[in-house]
């Protein structure tokens, strides 16, 4: 909505009204900003996505040496992990909606956990792995978008734990909650991007 | 916001014109979208110059058949460094100064959408310039393996050092890449946005229209070739094999990736200049854009089919001829929303009252090298002629049409028209004329004699050649030569008017637009009262205002 | 529009006609040799191109000097033009036409690119193993292998390696296109011909040569250092050259091949002025028979 639909005889123009105008348009302003970042961050991805398909369709030795496929079963539970954990901050973002800062708090801190112990079970599987980053296209792809993907579940955890810390200064969530609301999408997105990347690489093998 | 109790900035921030403390704002993270926007423009013009001098050496080796003026290593560098360079330093960063500059004033907005994300975009600029300038003192020197780093030439190291010319300039891209996101989110933010009221999309200068294309291309283009680096980097230090060929990579995905990108690359820069155009021509014709909904309309559907055509770089490449064939009808298509504003512009002029000022020459020499290179490029997107001439001069004398005739006259075209409400002082007319018959002279004495070149069979890229191709490289040395000291007329022109032109009033060239209802140049926050738009843009000729005046009535009724 | 006005477009289109019809002609003479069956095609395409680029050229080009030269603003005149916003009869027209144009031009575009049919079956190859293939007529094709920075030719039926590629004339040539290091374009521009040549592929290639003569090659893909040096000739003679070629090379012991490369590389290391490192060169093929660079080529 830009502000050529405003009836300009309707606008606030002293005080307190027109603080409150200007916080709720640059909020506008910073979540339409982010959705524009992440679209183009998808692309980043999807990059990646299309690399991997043409190698996997086209490369005669796909796999390394010695190297049968992927196990699927722990990912698997990592999957599930991380998907509820995008209910667990929605719910979260509906109790600071309604104004229950505790609630929120403690739904929010669910999610950092949910999130830490995907990080952990990535870094697990990575470790028992018989391939490394440079074994052949595969281990170059498989670890580089994992990695990639494990880089963005960090940074959402950060900036969760940010949010978090926010939430006990006074008064901070009083006027909108642009932060929470951006991490919280941030969050979803990692989410789809990770369903994406849990299909081609271990559902389709 | 349209209040007039907003707090207002000292009257010594801003620059005015003769005050000599006022400097200092261009050298600080200064978040005034006028400031950042003179700063990009400045910044990539030193860089331009630096880029234009790697090619007078360039120039200098080929006016001889052999490689005898510099080693062939340090050619290599050259033609690397200067593709690059014009394009990461001079081209892109100096776009983004133009709409940085011009956007929030044309669409009535105090500043962009992010102002601090503004300025951080730009301070990366001296930042990825300064690692690829050290790149040549580095062991090894910068990278040679041409602007597009294609493996596996790009992965030969010869040092065998991690730092090495091809990582600096891998990370310089990247950085790049960061800074050109930050900048499209904050544009196409503000554009969506931040219009005044009443500035629906079909009231808003072609410009603007022009530069949201580019930024939406460089959203979605951009992160497909920071893929490619972070994968061609990662198989320089790392050892990852995704482009080695001994190791099962696959070097046509690197192009793919590259190309991906850097096809409609070539689109985010040539939009901003037709915003440009479409800019200049009524008002020095005093004239409507003509068909300017459909001009602006063209540039999404530029925007869209840019993304389809990449593959025409790699026609001679390890591709299937099916994709061959794909790509040259798509190529194909993208002319013709391209030719609808040449024909467009052509109309303006015509039957107008034409004043040849500097801003004008340049628009109109702007408009003729960019025809020429639009029929060569129909030429290129025919793949068996290409086969014929890819990677031959035929493309070098092409795009350098497009990029040092269009883009760099519609530069110039710019800077003649807006540098009076920048700065509040006139260029001087006789130093504009005598600078745009050099550079046009010169312009068409280099890079016409590369197309007899191409087609005769000189392949791009070489620092010696067979002597049956000396005739027209001597020609073309000459011409480049007189390119570089056509520069000179302008940067006396620009040096010595910024301090002692004569002052410029708010709007004289009598233009109509936002910008050119406030001072030259503009108050700190642009616009006392934001303006209330009640008419589509290049109203010449008829008598509609293009504001409301009774903003002025309500400011007084709140006050 | 009046009847003058419709005569006097129609004789300035016709004049535009005649113009670009006669740069059509010239375009010819802006190409190599026609030294391949292909070279035909794609000069006739280039010829077209450039007739109906010329036309639309000098129209365009033409009305804008006429609005420079005529229709300037009167020295006192700060009034403005007509407020002419569109005409919505000539946007169609102005688009119609181009869309008509471009089909125009891609369809012949299409129909030479199939014609030529140059482009063969393009098969991964592990690096480093041998290259066994035939082509339909049963004899092998001739192994093209590109290096940084010289070309060998291997003519596998009667084993024997030169750097100057030997064809006869008027029979197809077919040949399987090999690198051996790094991206390299195989490239004669008398045959109007080019493909790049990619490590870890195999490309099978072919084309017609019509004309004997001697013709350049060059690494059109750049390929490093020495990349304008990577050159060589191509020798075009009638059946029975060709053949008394093969079996003369074929008595010669393959010696290492004069490669400019390799000299320069050999004796520049030493030079003062500025210069970074460089990959090394390729060993010099050994070959039974090896190019010159004294010998002139068309």
């Amino acid at each position: 909505m830009s502000t050529a639909e405003l009836d300009p005889t309707l606008e606030p123009t002293v005080g307190d009204q027109i603080v409150h105008g200007m916080e709720h348009e640059e909020e506008d302003h910073r979540m339409f900003g982010f959705i524009v970042f992440l679209l183009s961050e998808s692309v980043i991805f999807l990059s990646f996505f299309v690399g991997y398909i043409v190698y996997k369709t086209s490369v005669a030795d796909w796999l390394p040496a010695g190297v049968e496929g992927l196990e699927v079963r722990e990912p698997f539970i990592n999957t599930v992990v991380l998907v509820s954990s995008s209910f667990v901050i929605y719910f979260a973002e509906r109790f600071l909606h309604k104004e229950n800062l505790w609630g929120f708090r403690a739904f929010w801190l669910l999610t950092m956990a949910m999130g830490s112990f995907f990080l952990y079970g990535q870094a697990v599987e990575w470790m028992g792995l018989p391939f490394g980053f440079t074994s052949g296209v595969f281990g170059g792809a498989f670890y580089l978008l994992t990695g990639l993907h494990g880089l963005h579940v960090l940074a959402g955890v950060l900036l969760q734990g940010i949010m978090l810390g926010r939430s006990f200064i006074p008064n901070n969530y009083q006027g909108g909650e642009y932060g929470v609301a951006a991490t919280s999408l941030f969050w979803h997105f990692v989410d789809v991007i990770w369903i994406m990347l849990f299909i081609l690489i271990y559902v389709w093998q | 916001m349209s209040n007039a109790s907003l707090e207002v900035a000292p009257q010594n921030l801003q620059p005015q014109p003769g005050a000599p403390d006022n400097w200092r704002r261009f050298f600080s993270f200064s978040t005034d979208h006028k400031v950042i926007g003179i700063q990009y423009i400045v910044t990539a013009f030193i860089f331009f110059l630096f880029g234009g001098l790697l090619a007078m050496v360039m120039r200098g080796e080929l006016i001889t058949p052999d490689a005898d003026l510099v080693d062939r290593t340090v050619y290599n560098g050259l033609f690397t460094m200067h593709g690059t360079i014009m394009l990461f330093m001079w081209t892109f960063p100096m776009l983004n100064g133009l709409a940085n500059y011009l956007v929030p004033l044309m669409i009535g907005a105090r500043d962009m959408a992010f102002p601090r994300l503004n300025a951080a975009a730009f301070w990366l600029v001296p930042v990825f310039g300064v690692i690829l300038t050290l790149s040549f003192f580095i062991p090894g020197g910068p990278s040679q393996s041409g602007w597009w780093a294609y493996p596996p030439v790009s992965l030969q190291n010869p040092t065998g050092n991690l730092i090495n010319g091809q990582s600096l300039w891998l990370l310089a891209v990247a950085l790049s890449g960061v800074s050109s996101i930050m900048g499209a989110v904050n544009i196409v933010t503000t554009i969506f946005r931040m219009r005044a009221p009443g500035m629906g999309w079909f009231k808003m200068p072609a410009f603007c229209w022009t530069v949201l294309s580019a930024q939406l291309i460089q959203l979605v283009g951009l992160p497909a070739l920071t893929a490619g680096a972070v994968m061609l980097l990662l198989d320089l230090t790392v050892g990852t094999s995704f482009f080695e060929p001994s190791r099962g990579g696959d070097p046509i995905l690197y192009q793919h990736f590259f190309w991906f990108y850097s096809h409609p690359a070539v689109y985010v820069i040539i939009l901003p200049i037709f915003g440009i155009f479409s800019e200049i021509f009524p008002v020095y014709a005093r004239k409507p854009l003509f068909g300017y909904r459909v001009v602006a309309v063209s540039s999404l559907i530029i925007t869209g089919l840019s993304l389809i055509v990449w593959v025409h770089h790699m026609f001679a490449s390890g591709t299937p001829g099916w994709m061959r064939m794909l790509f040259m009808i798509t190529t194909m298509a993208i002319s013709v929303p391209t030719g609808i504003k040449v024909f467009a512009w052509v109309a303006t002029v015509w039957g107008g009252k034409l004043r040849l000022t500097s801003a004008m020459l340049f628009g109109l020499g702007g408009l003729s090298t960019f025809l020429f290179a639009g029929i060569t490029g129909i030429m290129l997107a025919s793949a068996p002629f290409d086969i014929h001439v890819n990677n031959t001069y035929f493309v070098v004398g092409h795009f350098h049409y497009v990029i040092n005739g269009a883009v760099v006259l519609g530069f110039y075209a710019a800077i003649y028209h807006w540098f009076p409400k920048m700065t509040g002082r006139m260029l001087y007319e006789g130093l504009g004329k005598l600078h745009f018959f050099l550079t046009f002279v010169g312009i068409n004495l280099i890079f016409l004699p590369m197309h007899p070149l191409g087609l005769l069979g000189m392949p791009r890229r070489v620092a010696s050649y067979d002597p049956e191709f000396a005739f027209w490289n001597v020609i073309a040395s000459l011409g480049g030569f007189l390119l570089g000291v056509s520069t000179l007329p302008f940067i006396l022109n620009v040096l010595s008017s910024w301090t002692q032109g004569e002052k410029a009033g708010d709007n004289p060239w009598r233009a109509i637009g936002l910008e050119w209802l406030v001072s030259s140049p503009p108050p700190h926050e642009n616009f006392d009262e934001i303006p209330v738009v009640v008419s589509p843009p290049y109203g010449y000729g008829s008598d509609e205002p293009l504001i409301e005046n009774n903003a002025k009535e309500l400011a007084s009724e709140y006050s | 529009m009046q009847r003058r006005t419709i005569a006097g477009l129609a004789a300035l289109a016709l004049a535009d006609l005649g113009l670009s019809l006669w740069m059509g002609q010239q375009a010819y003479r802006w190409m190599p040799p026609q030294a391949s069956a292909e070279s035909v095609l794609v000069d006739n395409l280039f010829s077209f191109m450039t007739t109906l680029g010329s036309f639309i050229f000098f129209g365009v080009m033409g009305t804008l000097l006429y609005a420079i030269a005529f229709q300037q603003a009167a020295k006192y005149d700060a009034s403005d033009g007509p407020p002419i916003e569109g005409n919505v009869k000539l946007e169609v027209v102005w688009t119609a036409i181009p869309i008509l144009l471009v089909i125009w031009i891609g369809t012949v575009s299409y129909q030479t690119y199939d014609h030529m049919s140059i482009l063969g079956t393009i098969t991964p190859k592990a690096m480093g193993t041998a290259v066994e293939s035939s082509t339909a007529s049963g004899s092998s094709p001739i192994n093209v292998y590109a290096r940084q920075w010289a070309w060998e030719f291997h003519y596998p039926d009667q084993n024997i390696r030169s750097t100057e590629l030997h064809l006869p004339v008027n029979q197809r040539a077919q040949l399987l296109l090999l690198s051996e290091d790094v991206l390299h374009g195989f490239f004669v521009p008398a045959f109007r011909v080019k493909q790049d040549v990619v490590p870890g592929r195999e490309i099978a290639f072919e084309f017609t040569p019509i004309r004997e003569g001697r013709y350049r090659l060059r690494d059109s893909e750049y390929s490093g250092t020495y990349f304008a040096a990577n050159q060589t000739n191509v020798v075009v003679e009638s059946a029975d050259d060709y053949q008394q070629w093969l079996s003369a090379v074929a008595a010669i012991p393959a010696t290492p091949a004069q490669n400019v490369a390799y000299d320069e590389f050999n004796s520049d290391r030493n030079s003062t002025g500025l210069a970074w490192e460089t990959v090394k060169p390729a060993p010099a093929p050994m070959v039974n028979y090896a190019s010159s660079e004294d010998d002139s080529h068309e």
